[in-house]
């Protein structure tokens, strides 16, 4: 589903910041991606969601070199990858249930097409009697379950996740890696970057360690 | 609120752009300014041409023959003389000399009143009016007012080209102010449209991690610029129809008869007329289209930018 082979990244003419990465991602698989601040968890993160090109070597998701797709293409395989950010990145002026309809609603669908599954999704997270509230009034976890709604709703294939427990409490952010579980389990490939130590070690999933650049992954 | 899947009192969505998050009320405050200024501009190069084609289409209709008093000659039989020459060529419909008192009056002006000139050797003048200004035979009407002594024929034409040189200049000008307060609304609204971009980059971000295509995002904020663009201009092009109702009703009555005449001639008493109220509507459409593609233009530009 997702091979990397001698992929560098460098932000303009600063140094690399990833080196020689060479890897697989099965579908249906779930990684850890980890590694102390600073060394690329991010940078790897958005190579993956298509939003940087890589300097050197090639991507292939899909069965395609995206190194080499045009903007269009691109924003196509896009629709195929969910993303869950540490500060949740929810439209503050939308409610709840449009926050999640949002990936619907850009794709041009009309509210009665996805109105029942939006609402069957936010049951699920247990959001069901939030989707009015905005997200302002939420709290952290709320929040994160309806990032991780927004990211799912439109049935990616893979789902990326950057610390997506970074700003909740340990007890709701074992929930939240078990909802990633169930997920997984669903078919969709997960790739979940933290440095949580304590949460890695309750999960027993391969870990991508990246260290100053360099990934070496643990199975 | 939701019962078994299907929530029944369906709300309007939010929209994408958040109405608080574009600079709104300035530049709304903006391009109704900008349109009072096109609108106006606009409805005065109108008032200025429709006068000066009317003057022209007026002073057309007419000719002059002069004639001096000459020793040896008996002037009234000369003017009778003109009179009939010039009724005699075809196009002409009539002819007629001015008065004593008329020439008088038309000296009034710069000799002031009371003068008598009765001791002075004025020229008689003959109006002759046109039935058909554009088939009349000028030469040979010419060529037979020549053969009476002291005697010469006026067809205003410097007069007229002068005046419609005049209204031509003021015309260009009034076009030239109009490109450059829509170029100067244009350049306004790219700034405004880039501010706005800046504020909102989270929420494009957003919209670009989730797929949405670059074209979906301008148009979401095209939409936010057409509806300020419409506001402003309908706001603008009403303020200038009160102007214009508001200077016409001065023109009549606050300011002396004599003024609003002389105002009258040049501006045809400000009244803007169908083509007039048209051309306003007009203008707000152009300036709410130019606001919407101008930001939509700025907006495709700043996400190629940042992709």
């Amino acid at each position: 589903m997702i091979a990397f082979e001698n992929v560098g990244l460098r932000y303009g003419h600063g140094p690399e910041i990833l080196k020689d990465l060479t890897f697989k991602i099965s579908p249906g698989s779930f990684h850890f991606l980890t590694g102390p601040s600073g060394s690329g968890k991010t940078s790897l993160l958005r190579l993956l969601l298509l939003s940087l090109k890589p300097s050197r070597g090639t991507v292939s998701m899909f069965g395609e070199d995206v190194t080499q797709l045009d903007r269009d293409r691109l924003l196509q395989m896009r629709r195929h990858i969910g993303i869950v950010f540490q500060e949740f990145r929810l439209l503050e002026h939308m409610t709840t249930f449009e926050n999640v309809a949002l990936p619907l609603r850009v794709r041009g669908q009309n509210e009665a097409s996805y109105r029942a599954n939006v609402e069957e999704l936010l049951d699920w997270v247990g959001l069901g009697d939030r989707m009015d509230a905005h997200p302002e009034v939420l709290s952290g976890g709320e929040k994160q379950r309806a990032a991780i709604a927004r990211a799912v709703i439109g049935k990616p294939d893979i789902l990326l996740a950057d610390e997506p427990t970074g700003n909740v409490d340990p007890e709701l952010s074992e929930r939240l890696l078990h909802l990633f579980a169930e997920l997984n389990r669903m078919g969709t490939t997960v790739i979940l970057a933290t440095h949580e130590v304590n949460l890695l070690e309750k999960f027993d999933h391969p870990r991508m360690l990246l260290n100053d650049g360099e990934l070496t992954i643990h199975d | 609120m939701t019962e078994g899947g299907l929530r029944l009192n369906w709300q309007r969505q939010n929209p994408i752009v958040p109405a608080g998050s574009v600079a709104g009320r300035t530049l709304m405050l903006l391009i109704g300014i900008m349109t009072f200024l096109s609108c106006v501009t606009f409805g005065g190069v109108l008032l200025v041409q429709k006068s000066a084609l009317g003057w022209s289409a007026d002073v057309g209709r007419e000719l002059t023959i002069q004639i001096r008093p000459l020793d040896g000659e008996v002037l009234e039989s000369n003017v009778r003389l003109a009179i009939s020459l010039a009724e005699a060529v075809p196009g002409v419909e009539s002819a007629r000399a001015l008065s004593l008192e008329e020439s008088e009056a038309l000296l009034e002006p710069w000799l002031g009143e009371g003068v008598d000139l009765s001791d002075l050797a004025i020229p008689r003048l003959v109006v002759v009016r046109l039935s058909d200004p554009a088939g009349v035979d000028i030469g040979r009407l010419e060529s037979e007012i020549a053969g009476i002594s002291g005697a010469s024929v006026e067809t205003h034409a410097a007069w007229r080209l002068q005046l419609n040189t005049m209204a031509g200049t003021i015309v260009i000008s009034g076009v030239l102010s109009l490109v450059l307060i829509l170029l100067a609304t244009a350049l306004a609204i790219v700034f405004a449209t880039r501010g706005t971009m800046a504020t909102n980059r989270d929420i494009v971000d957003v919209l670009h991690f989730i797929g949405a295509s670059n074209r979906f995002i301008a148009g979401e904020f095209q939409g936010r610029f057409l509806l300020i663009g419409l506001k402003g201009g309908v706001a603008g092009g009403l303020a200038a129809i009160v102007f214009f109702i508001v200077a016409g009703t001065a023109m009549s009555t606050v300011m002396p008869e004599t003024s609003s005449q002389q105002l009258g001639v040049f501006f045809g008493q400000f009244a803007l007329g169908l083509s007039g109220l048209l051309g306003i509507i007009g203008v707000v459409l152009v300036i709410a289209g130019l606001t919407a593609i101008t930001s939509r233009l700025t907006v495709r530009r700043y996400l190629s930018q940042i992709a």
